[in-house]
């Protein structure tokens, strides 16, 4: 029952590892900004849109709520060959995240359009201001300061999302570490290095958010 | 020539009528009162005459020309002649207080930066608030955040002052600050409609008050025939219950 910790061993992979960390850090962010995207238009089309197009949203926002990630990807992955488009896995697993991060951020956005302030819209007609005056200086700053917190979190859960993308064999970080942990069965040397990958990946991104929130948006909240 | 003549003015929430023939006038300097039950139609006189909501009959006159509440161009016009301040303050959150009185100089009458900024220093010195000029909204109270939505307001130099409601959602101890502002101001000769449930102010400050009910203007008067005398029934029942306590 002894096992001694070598993590000699596993540094000649500490690079190999980074580059999975990188993968991991693009596909979060490629589906963050894809989301992110489809949230803001499926958000207006719910406040704003015609009734039909409500419930199409609305369909879609409860289907991709209620349905697991995983189940979502092998579906576009084994399921929409049998119709012509066959995706590469990568592919499958971003798609995949865009779209089921596209409905949480739909629910997110809309309620940023919800807080908007009848009466500081008022307060800038009876002061004169045009239409875009309007959205340019009261809407939009107040939907960024009241939706960053929600989205910031939002992007670090995709973070850690990404791991999923080893089940289909895309070598990201959580896929090359398994392939390493194959390689040397140095299981927990390696899985602990992986876990202090993800740490610095989300604790710079949260870093990094935090004092874009603060110096915009003056928000106080702590990163931790 | 009065400054604002308010003539069988008539308005509309989609089909039911919440103003209905309303008249009234004021003269340059004047500061009238508008007193009267929750419901009667105090707030929507005034949102119709800063334009934000479209009088169904009526006219009003402002210092002799009739504005023109029918197209965007014209309201645009409107909305330096009066300036309004509402009972919620409603500033802006992401503004700083010198901000929120700057930028309505700035952006809609594209005026020179920094003479603005003197103008709006000097408008935030006259409210009381010279050291708090680089507060957020949320950093001031509510009668802090009222005196800069004055500030604001007169920073477009408006004729007309409205004022609806603004020590209303105001705790007791910070109503008598913003009340001082108003007094500096009618001290300077601004013309005002003051919306107010503050009878002991009103009184004092008004050379005329008008009472409203079911949106209509149901007694004018000196404060001392409107408190002391009223000659309608409706005005009498209403001062007696508000003054009792
Ligand atoms: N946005 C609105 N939509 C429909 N009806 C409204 C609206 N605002 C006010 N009203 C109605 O108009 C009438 C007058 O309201 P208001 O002018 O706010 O009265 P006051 O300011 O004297 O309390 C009330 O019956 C009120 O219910
Ligand atoms: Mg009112």
């Amino acid at each position: 029952m002894s096992y001694t910790l070598q993590y000699g061993q596993v540094t000649p992979y500490l690079g190999y590892l980074a580059g999975g960390a990188w993968l991991a850090l693009q596909l979060a962010a490629i589906a963050f900004v894809i989301g992110w995207a489809i949230g803001l238009v499926c958000a207006s089309v719910l406040e704003y849109g015609p009734r039909p197009l409500r419930w199409l949203v609305k369909a879609y926002v409860i289907f991709f709520l209620n349905t697991p990630l995983l189940v979502q990807i092998f579906f576009l992955y084994f399921a929409l060959p049998d119709w012509g488009i066959v995706l590469g896995s990568y592919q499958a697993v971003l798609l995949g995240m865009a779209i089921n991060a596209g409905a949480y951020l739909t629910e997110i956005q809309r309620a940023g359009f919800r807080s908007i302030r009848k009466a500081e819209v008022e307060a800038a007609e009876t002061l004169g201001f045009s239409r875009l005056q309007i959205i340019r200086y009261v809407v939009l700053p107040h939907i960024a300061k009241v939706l960053f917190p929600p989205l910031s979190n939002q992007y670090i859960i995709l973070t850690m999302t990404t791991s999923i993308a080893a089940i289909f064999g895309v070598e990201e970080l959580t896929g090359r570490t398994y392939n390493i942990n194959a390689q040397t069965f140095r299981s927990f040397e390696i899985f602990s290095i992986a876990a202090l990958y993800y740490i610095a990946l989300t604790l710079v991104a949260s870093a990094a958010l935090y004092a874009v929130g603060r110096y915009f948006f003056r928000i106080k909240g702590r990163v931790f | 020539m009065p400054h604002l003549v308010i003539d069988r003015l008539s308005a509309n929430y989609g089909t039911a009528p919440v103003l209905q023939d309303v008249s009234l006038s004021v003269e340059r300097g004047e500061i009238v009162s508008i007193i009267g039950p929750s419901g009667s139609g105090k707030s929507t006189l005034l949102r119709v005459l800063t334009g934000l909501l479209k009088p169904h009959a009526g006219v009003v006159h402002v210092a002799g020309t009739q504005i023109d509440y029918g197209s965007a161009a014209a309201l645009r016009k409107v909305r330096d002649r009066f300036a309004v301040v509402f009972q919620q303050y409603n500033l802006f959150q992401n503004m700083t207080a010198l901000r929120n009185v700057t930028i309505a100089p700035t952006i809609v009458k594209k005026r020179d930066a920094g003479e603005v900024e003197r103008e709006a220093r000097a408008l935030l010195e006259k409210v009381g608030l010279s050291h708090r000029i680089e507060a957020y909204p949320d950093e001031l109270s509510g009668g802090q955040q009222q005196r800069v939505a004055i500030a604001r307001a007169l920073a477009l130099k408006p004729e007309i002052l409205l004022l609806d409601e603004v020590t209303s959602a105001l705790d007791p101890e910070l109503v008598a600050e913003v009340l001082d502002t108003i007094r500096v101001l009618a001290a300077e000769g601004m013309t005002m409609l003051i919306v107010s449930h503050e009878m002991g102010f009103v009184r004092e400050i008004s050379s005329k008050v008008v009472f409203m009910a079911d949106g209509k203007v149901v007694e004018v008067g000196p404060p001392s025939q409107i408190f002391d005398a009223p000659q309608t029934e409706r005005c009498a029942d209403f001062v007696r219950r508000i003054l009792r306590h």
